[in-house]
């Protein structure tokens, strides 16, 4: 009896314990936007380690805001291994690949140019994830307060954000599963905010004028009009976008994706008839990433996310297709 | 006695040079206490991290806590190894466990360092398509994250030539 008794006080102290990490806090959520903000007000130039699985490599970033569509320009440079460089401005971007000698463009039709985080979407959010002040950390020379969205549900990650605490720069972020296990990790190993030259996030790459352009061609689109639905959305998850685009050199896709505001899954609808590489249904990972490949109705539906493969799986199978009457 | 153990800590000692030192460091409290500072000072000057006051102490006592695993081992082992080794096993033990726990009080305060997962494969897992990566930079465009994270996420698409490494 005294043990059941002690059994039940453990129980209700871990609920507790548990309910008590709940709750969203106000200062919490205000640093979160401050990083928001950061990230679309700050000109900074550094070097950070991406981590995922035994995969660990170092990137070069440089970010210069100005005025004009062209203003604001960021550039990534992976220096270990092959040197692929992405360049991005408000409406295009640019993503060199030294190994196929291929340039990937991307320009954004004007219904999404990368918006900024609205004070409402961060209480979006809050519903989703419980958003908790961390422990303070030193990250390259920069004190950092730490944000934690620990997910209400399983069908999202947890994410640990470090930001400096003056500016509001991300130094750190971490996705964690369930079991709090790291899925992925960013982390700066040195930064200097402010004061960018200009040519710093010009590309490096001068041969890739010759190389070959792969333009994705991106328009707005109603997959639904073709006969195509995905039913029962992710509780949490909403449609943000609808396009066709080209994948590689020439494939036309549709491309749904649905987002809580962090994590994202892509649909991706092609017809079956003319790919050259064979299909291969069920459930695979590329790096942080979940996928599900399915056929339906002579078209290949791939799913791809940066979410729990339940998540994805769950997305994939209310494909359908329906002939439009 | 403090120089031949400050010629220890800085690796100079020939193995036959050793045995005294050692055998102070088992037996003397001053001796051990020459040991924390020479090793402090070399710290210090190549700027590692401290360790908090009292680290040693704490560890060993953790030390103290765990449980003796039990094993057969061979009732020879003793005998055929000369004394110096097995203080030099006893050393390297000692230092694993500081440089463990030093890894773990240094990440994020006192928190477990992160483990850093690998996926782990269900059974009926597929390997991922061919072009996958054009898959992953068309999902990237439209990442929340891009928003947080700026131009740094695109990283995550994984290069042909790592994956070509995994496979």
């Amino acid at each position: 009896m005294i043990r059941a008794l002690g059994i039940a006080l453990v129980v209700c102290g871990g609920l507790a314990q548990a309910q008590g990490q709940e709750q969203t806090s106000p200062e919490a959520s205000a640093l979160l936007r401050k990083i928001y903000q950061a990230t679309e007000k700050l000109s900074y130039a550094g070097t950070f380690v991406y981590q995922q699985g035994k995969r660990s490599e170092t990137s070069r970033i440089t970010r210069v805001t100005g005025p004009g569509p062209d203003g604001d320009v960021e550039r990534v440079e992976v220096l270990d291994g092959m040197p692929r460089e992405i360049v991005r401005t408000r409406d295009t971007v640019r993503c060199y690949m030294p190994d196929s000698h291929t340039v990937k463009v991307e320009r954004r039709t004007g219904q999404r140019s990368f918006p900024a985080m609205l004070p409402e979407q961060i209480s979006e959010l809050s519903r989703n994830y419980s958003i908790t002040r961390g422990e303070p950390l030193r990250i390259a020379g920069y004190d950092c307060d730490a944000v934690v969205l620990t997910p209400k549900d399983e069908l999202r990650y947890g994410y640990k954000l470090w930001a400096d605490a003056a500016t509001g720069m991300l130094l750190k972020a971490r996705t964690v599963d369930r079991k709090g296990e790291t899925i992925e990790q960013f982390v700066f190993t040195q930064l200097s905010i402010g004061n960018v030259p200009r040519e710093r996030v010009k590309s490096l790459q001068k041969a890739a004028q010759h190389w070959r352009v792969e333009d994705a061609a991106v328009a707005p689109t109603n997959v639904a009009g073709a006969g195509w639905t995905v039913g029962a959305e992710l509780p949490g998850f909403r449609k943000i976008i609808e396009v066709t685009r080209r994948l590689g050199e020439a494939r036309p896709v549709s491309q749904v994706v649905y987002s809580d505001g962090l994590a994202a899954v892509s649909v991706f609808i092609e017809p079956a008839a003319g790919r050259a590489e064979a299909v291969r249904p069920g459930p695979s990972s590329l790096g942080a990433f979940q996928i599900y490949t399915r056929e339906v109705a002579n078209h290949i539906v791939t799913v791809v996310g940066d979410a729990p493969a339940a998540s994805v799986q769950r997305i994939a199978t209310t494909v359908e297709y329906k002939r439009p009457q | 006695m403090k120089t031949k153990i400050s010629a220890l800590v800085d690796g100079e000692l020939e193995r036959h040079e050793a045995a005294s030192p050692l055998d102070a460091l088992g037996n003397d409290e001053a001796a051990r206490e020459a040991w924390r500072t020479y090793n402090l000072i070399g710290d210090a000057m190549r700027d590692t991290r401290m360790l908090s006051a009292g680290f040693a102490g704490r560890v060993a006592a953790r030390l103290a806590e765990e449980p003796t695993v039990m094993a057969p081992s061979r009732l020879s082992w003793r005998s055929e190894r000369p004394r110096w080794q097995l203080l030099s096993a006893a050393a390297s033990l000692a230092a694993v466990a500081m440089v463990t726990s030093a890894w773990y009080l240094l990440q994020d305060g006192a928190a477990p360092a992160p483990r850093i997962a690998q996926v782990a494969a269900p059974v009926a897992q597929v390997s991922p398509p061919d072009s996958a990566n054009d898959y992953l930079y068309a999902h990237q465009g439209y990442s929340p994250r891009n928003s947080l994270q700026g131009v740094a996420p695109y990283v995550r698409m994984v290069s042909s030539e790592s994956r070509a490494a995994k496979q």
